[in-house]
């Protein structure tokens, strides 16, 4: 990720971040979304995310 | 027994005692209270000291002994919670000025239990801003320090729990962990962490870093201890909609089976990254301990283990979508550096938390795969030692990764144990991980290295 590339979200996202912290964040966020964009999506054959439904345990957080 | 040697008892030992009546509740909480009073000055362990609630329990199990009332272990036991488990009528901060006051009119389920077992409240133990943050020189909450070293970090973000259990100033401790903050502290404290199988244990009552990622457990300077911490600790809560019904195990019995048999199985590729050279050996160390005790070790191998950085997505993410209207209406009231992680969660995309999510899954299968081959994972738990307060502090040291966030990802149960010390004397862990729910397999593992090691009986000179 890019500096204007980090402006450019701060901005759609109405974020601010001092300028002298800009480049830490940029690491910070360039590191953890790298697994994300190695990732071709449409090579990952999951239902996921998914929500599943247990109809005991909803009778039990209802009071039963 | 000498105070010293008192303070640094097991939970078994002192629950031992307690039961032979050859030591009161009340004699024990005092002595601690001393130590926590001579010592805590400098480490910082604790933010709030609850003395007139600790006597007051420990004056009950006194009653309930004296009674021939011993259902628990941990009947009588000094022990003390990270300050984001709410505690009724005792302040908890979060470490964060913006909770600075708040005082919970109801316990977080996990200290309920603990003090339905007759475990004494020693106190509230001081915790990284929010669990994320880190406590520079002139926050609200001074930083824990290392009793190793009082220049080093005790680890986070559970700093307090682990500084606190090194110095012999309780027997137990309640950490959270949503990417390694019960095991860092315990591998750069020289004790053992627990961070249970997601849902295994409640989060309800203890403030949210990120939903999907954080876990609670017991901390303890033996892995017995976090066994007994444990077998109270865990159950399905309904107040928790992430809780497991899984029928909870005997976590204490099959402590003394050893490893004769099992299976470790250690993936080479991401955990050694990096890794201190100390750190390597006393892991090579470890494992042929292992193999002496009858395990059979084998590398294995993990396809999509570098997507494990998907932790940190989703952390982000979630941790932001948390405390977005503080952010923006109160950002003063936050640490620098903790401000800035959370805003930085503000700039991830919708879509890249959803892949994230669905990287997690692809992981989460791959190791589930390979603990059908293997019994357990073995890796170090930290690539390095605990580093100074300076090193940190440093704005170019960032956000290091470690080897413990994978198995926040998958929620599988993961150990930390020491096993062995730098030439400087700093201590070192291996972190043992296992099937879903089977934190018996874990303990066991953890328990038999450490009794035949005995890396545990070390204390620090502080």
């Amino acid at each position: 990720m890019t500096l204007e590339e980090l402006r450019d979200r701060m901005r759609a996202a109405r974020i601010e971040i001092p300028e002298n912290r800009l480049e830490l964040v940029r690491r910070l966020l360039t590191d953890a979304l790298q697994p994300i964009h190695a990732l071709d999506s449409r090579a990952v054959r999951t239902l996921e995310p998914a929500v599943t439904f247990d109809a005991e345990r909803a009778r039990d957080d209802h009071g039963r | 027994m000498a105070a010293e040697e008192l303070c640094y008892a097991t939970i078994r030992e002192i629950s031992s005692r307690l039961r032979r009546r050859d030591l009161s509740p009340v004699e024990l909480t005092r002595a601690l209270l001393e130590r926590v009073e001579r010592l805590d000055p400098r480490l910082h362990a604790f933010v709030t000291v609850t003395a007139d609630r600790a006597l007051a329990d420990a004056k009950a199990a006194e009653a309930a002994l004296s009674r021939g009332v011993h259902a628990s272990p941990l009947l009588g036991i000094p022990v003390g919670y990270k300050d984001i488990y709410a505690t009724r009528g005792i302040l908890t901060t979060g470490g964060s000025a913006l909770l600075a006051d708040w005082v919970p009119d109801e316990d977080a389920t996990c200290v309920k239990r603990l003090q339905r077992a007759g475990a004494v409240m020693l106190g509230k133990l001081i915790t990284h801003e929010f669990a994320f943050g880190i406590q520079f020189p002139g926050h609200r909450f001074p930083a824990a320090r290392n009793p190793w070293d009082l220049e080093r970090m005790p680890g986070g973000s559970s700093s307090g729990s682990g500084a606190a259990l090194a110095a012999g100033l309780a027997f137990g401790a309640l950490g959270s962990d949503t990417g390694g903050s019960i095991r860092g502290p315990a591998s750069f404290c020289g004790i053992a962490g627990l961070k249970p199988t997601y849902g295994r244990c409640s989060r309800a009552g203890v403030l949210t870093l990120s939903w999907t990622l954080d876990h609670t457990g017991p901390m303890a300077r033996t892995v017995e201890d976090c066994a007994y911490l444990l077998e109270a600790l865990a159950g399905y809560d309904p107040a928790d909609p992430a809780s497991s019904r899984e029928p909870v195990g005997d976590y204490v019995t099959p402590l003394g089976r050893g490893v004769r048999g099992l299976r470790v199985g250690v993936p080479r590729e991401f955990f050694f990254e990096g890794i201190d050279v100390e750190v390597d050996k006393a892991f090579e160390q470890a494992l042929a301990t292992l193999r002496q005790l009858g395990a059979t070790v084998q590398d294995v191998q993990i396809p999509s283990i570098q997507a494990a950085g998907a932790n940190m997505v989703i952390l982000l993410a979630e941790a932001f979508a948390y405390h977005e209207q503080d952010l923006r209406t109160h950002p003063e009231r936050f640490g620098e550096i903790l401000r800035e992680r959370m805003l930085a969660g503000g700039l991830i995309t919708a879509s890249e938390y959803v892949q994230a999510q669905r990287l997690r899954a692809r992981l989460r299968g791959e190791m589930t795969n390979v603990l059908r081959s293997v019994d357990v994972l073995a890796t170090p738990t930290s690539p390095k030692p605990a580093p100074t307060f300076a090193t940190v502090y440093d704005p170019e040291y960032g956000f290091p990764r470690g080897n413990t966030s994978p198995f926040n990802l998958t929620g599988l149960p993961a150990l930390a144990v020491p096993c062995g010390f730098t030439a400087s004397g700093l201590p070192l862990s291996i972190q043992i991980t296992g099937r879903p729910f089977d934190e018996a397999t874990v303990l066991r593992v953890g328990h038999t290295y450490e009794q035949a090691t005995g890396w545990h009986t070390r204390h620090p000179k502080i």
